[in-house]
C-alpha cells in the first residue's frame, strides 16, 4: 500500500513547482509554509505563493547517479542535483530529465553546473501497475536544449468575432526519435507518458493564446493511452494548468476525457466551439487536447505490425470567440460500427483489422466527412488552401487526398507520421498545428480526422491576420521539434524500453 | 564536583551481517557484556534508554521498549530515540535532575534484513523532498563535496591531493578496524582500490568513500557520579551533551558546504563541560562518508574551514595513529569508524562511546591512542539523516 497522504501532499506541491514568500520582508522558502522564520507570528496569513512553473533555474551543483534508488532504476543512470531559483533564494532537489547515459559514458559535471533549467512535469518514479502515478515538476531539462524556456504573458482579448475558433494553441513531442528507413518516430522518455504530454501541449497552447488558464471553462483531453482505465488524464492537466477559478485547491472547470480512437480530440473541437458560443454557458475558453504515447504490441506479436508507425506527442488547442486565429466555419461527422482497430478492456496493447482498416474504414469515412463538408459549402478542392488528412501511416493520407482531388502542395506540408509516428489521438491536430504554423491570414483549412470504430470529423477553417501577431510568441513549433538539433536517435531495444515507461 | 553523568560499563557485539540473530539477542548479548563489566544487574536499572532507526521497517518491531520489558523482566520507564547520542542525551539530562541513578542506554539495528529496500528506506526518511527528486543515500555527499571544492577553490593539484585525502580516510579507517575485533571490516584496503571504485562509480565518490549497511547492538551503563565511584575504579564522565537540528531538506540548508548543526551542538556541548576543541584527543566522527568525516573535523572546530585535507593529506603520508591539526595530535575514529566499523544507525553511537570510554580507561589493546599517558577528553560526533540532526558528547576521566 502506498503512503496516501504523502503522495497527496507532494502530488498538490510537487506537479506544479511552488514555493512561499513571505510579503513582509521577502525571505523565499521551498516549500509551502505559514510562516516566515525572520518574521514570526506576523507574517501569518502574509505569505504569499510563488510559482516557479513558467520560470527558469540554474544548476547550482550535480552530482551522477549511477545505483539508484530501487524507484528509480528504469531511469538507470541520470544526473542528480540542486537548482536554485531566484538568484539563490530558493533551492530544490532536482533531477535531469531526457538524458541518456550509457554505462561507458563520463558526464562533464562542471559543464552542467551553472547552465539554466527549466522545470519539467513528469513522472516521479516507478510503482506498482495497481498504483496511483506520482507525478512530480523536480524533474528538470536545460533551457537551451530542445525545450526553449517560454514565458507565460497574459494579455487582453480584445477583438470578437463572429465565430468561433481557434485562439491559440500548442504542439509537444519527446526529444528522442527511432529512425528505421525513411521514417522517424518521436519516443518519449522513461519518465513520460500520455498525461505529460498533455500537459506539456496545454502549457504551450496557454503560453501562445496569451488567454488566462481560469477563463478555460472546460477541458477536453483525447487519448487512447490514458494510464488509468478510470481517472481522468484532463484532472491533471486541469490542475497542473490551473485551468478555471481556483479556490480552495479547487479548480472552477470542467474536465473529461474523450475516447474514440484517434479522433477523440478532433471530435471535441466542435462541443468546445459551441460551448463558448453559447451565451449562457459564461465560458470565454475551451480547451481541446490530443495527445498519445500511442501504443502498439512488439513487433512479431499480434497487434505488433501497428509498432512500424507509432509515435509520441501531441497537440493542444484553446478555443475561443475574441482574438481568434482561424475561425470555425463547420464541420461534417460521420460514424458506422466498424471494428477496424480496437483495444479489449485489460489489453496492454490493441489489435489491428488487417487490410480491413483501409477501404471500408479510413477511406470510407474520410471521403464521405469530406466531401459532405465540402458540399455543404459548395467548395472545390482548389478553394481550400490546405487540407489535412489523418495520417496513420505515410501511404494512406497521400492516397486519400489524391482521390479527393488535392494537389502536393495543399496537404504535403501537413504530413508530420514521417516524423512525428502516428500520435493517434494527437495525430490529425499535429497536422493542423503544422499547417497553422506556416497558414497566412484568410486562407482555408480543411482537416479531416479518422478514429477507428469508426468515424471522421472533418472541419473547415478560416484564419484570421491574428495569426500573424500570436505566431512571435511561439517558440515551439511543429518545425522546430522536427529540426531540433538536440534531438537524440534511439535503437529499437531502447525505443521499447522508452515507450514502456516507469 | 559536579554531578556529571558517568558511564561506568559498556558492551556491544560485532557489527557486520547477523542472519541467525533477532535483535532481542543482539541488545542481550550487547547488555550482558556491560552488566559483566561492572556487576549491575537489570534489577538495578531505573530506567532504560533504546536507540533504533529502522525496526519498526526491518524487523516490524514497533513498541520496542515492549520486547526489551519482556526480555529484561522489567516494568521501569523506557524510552526510544533514533540514535545512542540521543538516547545519552536524554538519559544525562535525567540523572543530572536527580531522577533516576542508574540507566541503560542502548542502541540496536538489523538492516540487512531488509538489504534490498534500505537505501530508499533511508533516503525517504533521510530527507524526502529529494528522495522524490531522484536522490540517493550517496548523491547528498557527492554534492558536499563539490560544493566544498567550488566554495573554496580547490582545483588542479590541490584536487588531487584532496582525492587522495579522502582515499586515505578510508584506508586509515579500514587500518584502524583491523585491530578492532567487533568491526565489520577487519581488513585493509589501499588508496588505489578507493579510487579504482570512483572509476567504476564514474563519480567523485566510489564504494570505498561510504559507510556500510550493517546489523548490531552497543549498550553502556549510565550512572550519576558518585555511584559510578561505588561501582568503578575508572568512570568515564560525560562532561557535555549537546544537540542541534537543521533542515531535513538539505538543498535548502543555508550551508551546502558544511554541517551547521555540528557546529552549533559543538559550542553548546564545549561550553557545557568547558572543554575545548584543543583539549580533544580522542574523536569519533560520523563519517557516513570521507567527505563527512573531512568536514566535521572542521565543524567541530578542529581547525579552519577549508582546511582539513590538508592536514589529512599531510598526516597520511606516513601515518602515525593520528592526524595532525594545527600542531596537535588527534587519534580519529581508532575503531574504524563507521566506514570499517560498521553502521547500524541506532547502534553506531554505542560503538563509538565504546571506542572512547576504551580509550580513555587505557583499555583499548591493540587500539590504544599511544600519548605519554592515557588520553584525558574524548568526543563523539553523530548525526541522524544527512546532518539534519547532530549529537556532540565530551567524554572525559575524573581518574589520574
Amino acid at each position: 500500500m502506498s503512503s496516501e497522504p504523502i503522495e497527496r501532499r507532494v502530488s498538490y506541491l510537487g506537479d506544479r513547482l511552488k514555493a512561499s514568500r513571505c510579503q513582509i520582508c521577502g525571505k523565499e522558502f521551498f516549500e509551502i509554509r505559514d510562516y516566515c522564520s525572520n518574521c514570526g507570528r506576523k507574517s501569518y496569513m502574509k505569505m504569499s505563493s510563488v510559482d516557479l512553473f513558467y520560470e527558469k533555474g540554474k544548476l547550482e551543483l550535480c552530482t551522477l547517479v549511477t545505483e539508484p534508488t530501487n524507484r528509480f532504476t528504469k531511469l538507470e543512470t541520470f544526473v542528480y542535483g540542486i537548482v536554485s531559483f531566484h538568484e539563490g533564494k530558493i533551492r530544490v532537489p532536482g533531477r535531469l530529465t531526457d538524458q541518456i547515459i550509457k554505462p561507458d559514458e563520463t558526464v562533464d559535471l562542471a559543464a552542467l553546473e551553472g547552465r539554466e533549467v527549466i522545470p519539467r512535469f513528469r513522472r516521479r518514479y516507478s510503482v506498482n501497475k495497481a498504483d496511483v502515478v506520482p507525478t512530480i515538476s523536480l524533474a528538470f531539462t536545460l533551457a537551451d536544449e530542445y525545450y526553449p524556456h517560454q514565458e507565460y504573458t497574459v494579455s487582453e482579448q480584445n477583438k470578437e468575432y463572429a465565430l468561433p475558433g481557434i485562439v491559440g494553441y500548442g504542439v509537444y513531442t519527446s526529444r528522442f526519435r527511432i529512425k528505421e528507413g525513411n521514417i522517424e518516430r518521436a519516443v518519449p522518455f522513461t519518465d513520460e507518458d500520455s498525461v505529460t504530454a498533455a500537459v506539456e501541449a496545454g502549457k504551450t497552447a496557454l503560453i501562445h493564446s496569451g488567454i488566462d488558464s481560469a477563463n478555460v471553462g472546460k477541458v477536453y483531453v483525447g487519448s487512447e493511452s490514458n494510464p488509468y482505465a478510470v481517472k481522468p488524464i484532463a484532472s491533471k492537466v486541469a490542475q497542473v494548468l490551473k485551468l478555471g477559478e481556483e479556490e480552495d485547491d479547487l479548480q472552477g472547470v470542467d474536465a473529461v476525457d474523450t475516447e474514440f480512437a484517434c479522433k477523440a480530440a478532433t471530435s471535441m473541437l466542435k462541443d468546445a466551439a459551441a460551448l463558448v458560443s453559447y451565451p449562457g454557458s459564461g465560458i470565454k475558453n475551451a480547451m481541446v487536447i490530443g495527445a498519445d504515447n500511442s501504443q502498439a504490441a512488439p513487433r512479431g506479436c499480434p497487434g505488433g505490425e501497428l509498432d512500424l508507425f507509432v509515435g509520441y506527442g501531441g497537440a493542444a488547442f484553446v478555443l475561443g470567440k475574441r482574438d481568434v486565429i482561424a475561425e470555425i466555419e463547420g464541420w461534417y461527422s460521420v460514424t458506422s460500427d466498424t471494428p477496424d482497430f480496437w483495444r479489449r478492456d485489460g489489453e496492454p496493447y490493441p489489435m489491428h483489422g488487417g487490410r480491413f482498416t483501409g477501404d471500408p474504414a479510413y477511406f470510407k469515412h474520410v471521403r464521405k466527412s469530406v466531401t459532405k463538408l465540402m458540399g455543404r459549402f459548395s467548395l472545390k478542392p482548389h478553394d481550400v488552401d490546405y487540407f489535412v488528412p489523418h495520417q496513420p501511416n505515410p501511404a494512406f493520407p497521400v492516397k486519400v487526398a489524391k482521390e479527393l482531388g488535392f494537389r502536393d502542395e495543399q496537404y504535403v506540408c501537413s504530413l508530420q507520421v514521417n516524423k512525428f509516428g502516428n500520435t493517434y489521438s494527437g495525430c490529425s491536430p499535429v497536422g493542423l498545428a503544422a499547417v497553422l504554423d506556416i497558414a497566412r491570414p484568410e486562407e482555408r483549412i480543411l482537416i479531416a480526422s479518422y478514429g477507428s470504430g469508426a468515424g471522421s470529423d472533418a472541419y473547415l477553417l478560416r484564419t484570421t491576420n491574428q495569426l500573424l501577431d500570436k505566431r512571435k510568441r511561439q517558440k515551439v513549433t511543429v518545425k522546430s521539434l522536427v529540426e531540433n538539433p538536440f534531438t537524440q536517435f534511439v535503437d529499437y531495444t531502447t525505443y521499447r524500453r522508452l515507450k514502456a515507461g516507469m | 564536583m559536579q554531578n556529571f553523568p558517568a558511564i561506568v560499563a559498556v558492551g556491544r557485539t560485532k557489527f557486520g551481517e547477523h542472519y541467525g540473530k533477532e535483535p532481542e539477542k543482539l541488545i542481550e548479548e550487547a547488555w550482558l557484556a556491560a552488566s559483566r563489566e561492572c556487576g549491575v544487574e537489570r534489577k538495578d536499572l531505573e530506567a532504560c534508554y533504546m536507540s533504533d532507526c529502522f525496526l519498526p521497517i526491518t524487523n516490524k518491531l514497533g513498541l520496542e521498549e515492549g520486547f526489551l520489558s519482556e526480555l529484561t523482566e522489567l516494568h521501569v520507564p523506557m524510552e526510544v530515540t533514533r540514535s545512542v547520542s540521543a538516547a545519552l542525551l536524554t538519559a544525562c539530562h535525567a540523572i543530572r535532575s536527580g531522577a533516576y541513578n542508574t540507566v541503560l542506554v542502548g542502541g540496536i539495528e538489523k538492516m540487512t534484513d531488509r538489504w534490498d529496500k534500505i537505501r530508499d528506506d533511508l533516503m525517504l526518511l533521510e530527507d524526502p523532498w529529494s528522495y522524490y527528486a531522484g536522490c540517493t543515500p550517496e548523491s547528498n555527499h557527492e554534492l558536499m563535496l563539490r560544493a566544498y571544492t567550488k566554495k573554496y577553490g580547490i582545483a588542479g593539484g590541490n584536487l588531487k591531493k584532496l582525492n587522495t585525502a579522502l582515499a586515505q580516510i578510508a584506508v586509515k579507517n579500514h587500518s584502524h578496524a583491523a585491530k578492532n575485533e567487533y568491526a565489520q571490516y577487519q581488513r585493509k584496503i589501499t588508496v588505489e582500490q578507493v579510487i579504482n571504485a570512483r572509476k567504476t562509480a564514474r563519480k567523485s565518490l566510489g564504494l570505498y568513500d561510504f559507510a556500510p549497511i550493517s546489523d548490531g547492538a552497543s549498550a553502556l551503563i549510565l550512572t550519576n557520579s558518585e555511584k559510578a565511584k561505588q561501582l568503578t575504579d575508572k568512570p568515564i564522565s560525560i562532561f557535555g551533551v549537546a544537540s542541534a537540528t537543521d533542515y531535513l531538506n538539505y538543498p535548502a540548508r543555508d550551508d551546502l558546504t558544511h554541517f551547521s548543526a555540528t557546529k552549533l551542538a559543538m559550542i553548546n556541548a564545549s561550553k557545557m563541560s568547558n572543554v575545548k576543541p584543543a583539549d580533544i584527543q580522542v574523536l569519533q566522527l560520523y563519517d557516513q562518508s570521507t567527505v563527512a568525516e573531512m568536514v566535521s573535523i572542521e565543524d567541530l572546530g578542529f581547525c579552519e574551514q577549508g582546511t582539513a585535507w590538508k592536514s589529512i593529506y599531510d598526516s597520511c603520508q606516513d601515518y602515525k595513529g593520528y592526524y595532525e591539526v594545527q600542531g596537535k595530535k588527534l587519534f580519529t575514529n581508532l575503531n574504524g569508524g563507521l566506514k570499517a566499523d560498521g553502521n547500524p544507525l541506532g547502534a553506531t553511537g554505542g560503538a563509538q562511546l565504546f571506542e572512547i570510554f576504551k580509550q580513555l580507561r587505557g583499555e583499548a589493546g591493540a587500539r590504544q591512542a599511544t600519548l605519554d599517558r592515557e588520553p584525558r577528553y574524548g568526543c563523539a560526533l553523530e548525526f541522524e539523516g544527512f546532518g539534519t540532526k547532530s549529537y556532540v558528547s565530551i567524554l572525559g576521566r575524573n581518574h589520574a
